[in-house]
């Protein structure tokens, strides 16, 4: 998604008011996380309607509502003070950060996705390539949006019988970490993604190391082998 | 409202050190016009709920990422709870054929929508900037924000093309912010 500078102010009205489409809305709040300015606009904006809401008559509440509350409220993982805005699961540590930072890597993993689309009939609609926490290329991701990603890899990892590598997408904050698949053994794969929306640029893969069989709890458990941001093939 | 704002701020910087008491005190304080402001867009009160159960969940599991550059605390647990109950409305949308959601009980959205605008207070700078919209712009503003009207929904109700009703609500969303500047 592109936008003007100057439409910044609007879209973030247009994003609070509700008007924009869900897809358009994900990936608003996705690139809000990046950009300062838009984040900036759109809590201006939520705070200049707020009285709307504040003034509303409240419901009268019932405790049973607390109890359906109270029940499913999951144990706080207090440990996980520091958010890191793309992250899809809680294995943020300062050296992803320095890793996804630098722009050596950054430079290398470009070069290394487009060389390998080239030789595709059909072209994925994102790349992304893997990094370790070292900024090391681990694997490239081809989504190709169609229920279809191939993962490539790119270096050797070492897998315990009873794990298994399972890759993972954010397809936008709201949907959260969703599973492509998991990996057979220590080798590239096809995977059948369920369907999922359409791949986006900047979209965050990542590899973690799961038990066997994937995770029991369909989010991210294990540490995080390798991850990265999708490319859009230019 | 200070004072219960820096109770938020207290409350959210509990909650993300896994203090559930401090969870009920938003509860207790916000419940009421959380489910109310739901309502006001899902429609019903099973579903509105719903948005609200939800909507706790998520304040617990992310209070810790709460930060003073997301406006207000007040500012981001509505936020949270409009996110919700603007998704479960374009998830039934697609669910629903166009003539259920017309008939959503209407005649109670569009009361909803004039009471918000008829609650709001009389001091404040929205009511004022609001108020010196022309009516249509007025009400297509307070039709998305307060019922989760789309474009096309409101240029519908006002009957207007929509490409008009675009226009109409994107110069009004610019008068209201150089109103409040």
């Amino acid at each position: 998604m592109t936008y003007d500078r100057k439409d910044i102010a609007n879209l973030a009205d247009e994003y609070v008011l509700g008007l924009t489409e869900s897809a358009t809305a994900a990936e608003i709040e996705e690139i809000m996380e990046r950009d300062p300015e838009l984040k900036a606009a759109i809590a201006a904006s939520r705070e200049r309607f707020l009285p709307l809401d504040i003034a509303v008559t409240p419901a009268t509440v019932n405790e049973s509502l607390w109890d359906r509350i109270d029940s499913t409220l999951p144990a706080q993982n207090v440990a996980s003070e520091t958010p890191v805005a793309t992250v899809a699961n809680d294995n943020s540590r300062k050296g992803w950060k320095i890793a996804a930072l630098s722009s050596i890597a950054a430079a290398c993993l470009l070069a290394i996705g487009l060389g390998y689309s080239l030789t595709r009939t059909s072209d994925p609609l994102v790349i992304a390539v893997l990094i370790n926490e070292a900024g090391e290329v681990q694997a490239v991701v081809e989504d190709f949006g169609n229920e279809r990603a191939t993962v490539r890899l790119l270096a050797d990892f070492a897998v315990p019988n009873d794990k298994t590598m399972e890759v993972w997408t954010l397809p936008s904050r709201e949907m959260g970490p969703v599973s492509l698949g998991l990996l057979n053994g220590v080798r590239s794969a096809r995977l059948d993604r369920r369907p999922l929306p359409s791949p986006r640029d900047n979209q965050l893969y990542e590899i973690t190391l799961e038990q066997a069989g994937g995770s029991p709890t369909g989010r991210p458990t294990g540490p995080v082998l390798a991850k990265g941001l999708a490319k859009l093939p230019r | 409202m200070r004072s219960g704002r820096d109770d938020l701020d207290k409350a959210l910087a509990a909650c993300a050190k896994g203090d559930r008491l401090a969870l009920r005190r938003i509860f207790d304080q916000e419940a009421g016009r959380m489910v109310a402001v739901a309502q006001r867009i899902v429609r019903r009160r099973d579903l509105a709920e719903e948005v609200v159960q939800e909507a706790f969940i998520r304040i617990w599991t992310h209070a810790h990422q709460y930060r003073e550059d997301c406006g207000s605390a007040r500012g981001w647990i509505y936020a949270i709870v409009r996110n919700r109950a603007l998704n479960l409305l374009r998830d039934s949308r697609r669910e629903h054929s166009v003539e259920e959601v017309e008939t959503l009980q209407e005649t109670e959205q569009a009361d909803a929508i004039m009471a918000a605008w008829h609650r709001l207070d009389r001091q404040s700078r929205l009511h004022e900037c609001l108020g010196s919209l022309d009516e249509t712009k007025r009400h297509g503003i307070l039709m998305a924000y307060v019922g989760g009207y789309s474009h096309g929904e409101i240029a519908g109700r006002l009957r207007i093309p929509l490409g008009t009703a675009k226009s109409w609500i994107r110069r009004g969303l610019l008068t209201l912010r150089e109103c409040m500047a």
